[in-house]
């Protein structure tokens, strides 16, 4: 009697287990592979073409390092911030990179995926909410960010304009700095109805950017009325963050650079998410 | 009774300009094809992507939706990781090849790599695509293509298939393929919601057709009963009324019904020997004697819709 008992609660709790096995089945997968899973799609995608979409990150800066060190360098010989012109300009480039690769894949790249290419709307008839699918593409931003960085960190370290092995973490600035450009493209780009709108965005915003954030030349001999400009916009902050990564040399200000870098992300990023999630789920 | 898949009550759906979805109910019951017909425009499409969480329905006390249980407002997941979904476009990833698009896929809903390639292999082969697995998208035909998102929707094997217009612009081998395929699917216990402009489809393939108009539900049931029910069993197309202009009197609308449109005249009658005298008298160019069908079913239906709402 008492083994009968044991046998049917052993049998009854296997079949309670396999049961459960299959139910567990049936649920969707978890947020972190959710994320992982869109990330997943746009790196397959890119590195479909490895060739044509992995070389040139690093033959820009290998162009602009050509052009400076043999042309431009030459009649610059005034130190800028204590660095020489060249390891100045090539710290910039670590993460203006990040920054136009990030700007370019969320802004035309989100925008043909919408609007013409219509992946989203396959994407979003599969187990993903429209918040996995834009976080998702923010982290894939970042990363592409973090590669393009590294990118330029290979050529710079091969001509020895800058120091190993602290500026090895760059390319955790490359990340930032592509994340931070990729929600504010993404909110841009849910304001965009037709395509060449985006025009507007690369030349009133990204290329102003270029230029008067401390990329190309110091902002503290910019006027005083354009100073506090210079600190409202991102790029300022990621290329000061680098600067002081490189050197491996940190002041309080560079909180300052990373909480501006963080509280950016957070912010811009759930206006962007809100107003592009109006546009694909209606 | 079988089990429900879909429950839709009082549901609507308001854009800025139009109202899409107006107060619609329906049920779907397990392992049965539920088509919805209508013209461009009836709301088909955006009823099918309230369901799985596409497009949200007007808030509403009345509105109530069930789908294996749950409803899309909150708990979309869980409807989608159980059903496949084919859009209207095909929105395949043009870089990537047949079964990478598809390797994709099987990552959205954690399918096991090793699982997934059998698993796609075994579509492939379903869907008749297995010589294409290594090819571009750009090589594939439209058809293809169509099977293919066929192919991506049941990755998961999903217990609820969700076609928008699966068939619309392709040709009769291809769209009758597909219809094979969904009738073995049916058999396997999979439930299929799907829109389509062609009545042959809905006829061919459905064990429930709901006729849509402007939003509202206008006819619903069984493809054979609708015939039935709503309409003359023959039809006498007039290509030149003029030919019957001394015949239009009052015996003859007790035995048919006229309906005159910009394209011709109709007579309908369940009397095929009445329709077949009047037409022994002109010339065999001028007319066409048929079965109704669907179709018919559809005009009156969508025809009349068009006046209550007016």
């Amino acid at each position: 009697m008492h083994r009968r008992r044991i046998i049917n609660t052993l049998r009854k709790l296997t079949t309670q287990t396999t049961k459960l096995a299959k139910e567990s089945k049936r649920v969707f997968p978890p947020l972190y592979w959710r994320l992982y899973s869109v990330w997943y799609r746009h790196m397959r995608v890119y590195t479909k073409n490895i060739f044509s979409n992995g070389l040139p990150p690093f033959l820009e800066p290998l162009l602009f390092l050509a052009g400076v060190g043999l042309g431009l360098g030459t009649y610059i010989t005034q130190s800028m911030e204590g660095l020489s012109y060249l390891e100045f300009l090539g710290t910039g480039l670590l993460v203006t990179a990040a920054m136009f690769t990030a700007a370019f894949e969320c802004s035309f790249g989100t925008f043909i995926r919408l609007e013409f290419d219509k992946v989203y709307d396959g994407m979003l008839a599969s187990p993903l909410t429209v918040n996995d699918l834009i976080v998702g593409e923010i982290i894939w931003a970042g990363t592409k960010g973090l590669f393009f960085s590294f990118a330029v960190l290979c050529i710079l370290a091969i001509f020895g304009v800058i120091h190993l092995p602290y500026s090895l973490l760059a390319p955790l600035v490359g990340f930032l700095t592509g994340t931070m450009f990729a929600v504010i493209s993404l909110l841009i780009t849910s304001f965009v109805r037709t395509i060449n709108q985006l025009n507007f965005f690369f030349t009133g915003f990204i290329s102003p950017m270029f230029f008067f954030s401390g990329v190309v030349f110091p902002t503290s001999n910019l006027p005083s009325y354009i100073q506090p400009l210079v600190e409202i916009v991102p790029l300022t902050h990621s290329v000061r963050l680098v600067r002081a990564v490189c050197a491996n040399h940190y002041q309080m200000i560079h909180l300052w650079d990373l909480f501006y870098i963080v509280a950016f992300i957070l912010v811009v990023g759930f206006f962007a998410v809100k107003r592009l999630r109006r546009r694909m789920v209606n | 009774m079988a089990e429900k898949i879909i429950i839709v009550k009082n549901v609507s759906k308001t854009f800025p300009k139009v109202v899409a979805v107006n107060n619609l109910s329906f049920e779907v019951e397990a392992q049965t094809c539920f088509g919805c017909l209508g013209p461009n425009g009836a709301g088909k499409s955006t009823m099918m992507k309230i369901i799985y969480g596409k497009c949200t329905r007007d808030e509403k006390p009345m509105s109530q939706m069930s789908i294996f249980g749950y409803d899309p407002k909150d708990q979309e997941l869980k409807i989608k990781y159980q059903s496949g979904v084919v859009p209207q476009d095909n929105n395949l990833d043009d870089e990537l090849n047949v079964i990478q698009n598809l390797m994709i896929y099987s990552k959205f809903y954690n399918i096991p790599a090793r699982l997934a390639r059998e698993r796609i292999a075994y579509l492939l082969d379903f869907l008749e695509l297995s010589e294409k697995a290594n090819s571009r998208i750009t090589e594939l035909s439209g058809g293809m293509k169509r099977r293919l998102v066929i192919a991506r929707a049941l990755l998961n094997n999903p217990r609820l298939l969700i076609l928008d217009e699966p068939t619309t612009g392709l040709d009769p081998q291809v769209r009758h393929l597909i219809w094979d395929k969904l009738r073995l699917l049916k058999k396997e216990g999979t439930t299929i919601l799907l829109t389509t402009h062609y009545m042959e489809e809905a006829f061919q393939i459905c064990d429930t057709v709901m006729i849509m108009h402007k939003g509202q539900r206008i006819i619903e049931g069984p493809p054979r009963d609708l015939l039935a029910k709503n309409i003359e069993k023959y039809v006498l197309e007039l290509l030149d009324a003029g030919a019957l202009q001394d015949k239009f009197n009052d015996s003859m609308r007790e035995q048919v019904r006229i309906d005159r449109s910009q394209q011709g005249t109709r007579l309908f009658s369940n009397n095929y020997d009445y329709l077949k005298t009047l037409a022994g008298s002109m010339e065999s160019e001028n007319y066409y004697l048929r079965q109704t069908n669907l179709e018919d079913v559809f005009l009156k239906a969508t025809g009349r819709g068009l006046s209550e709402t007016q």
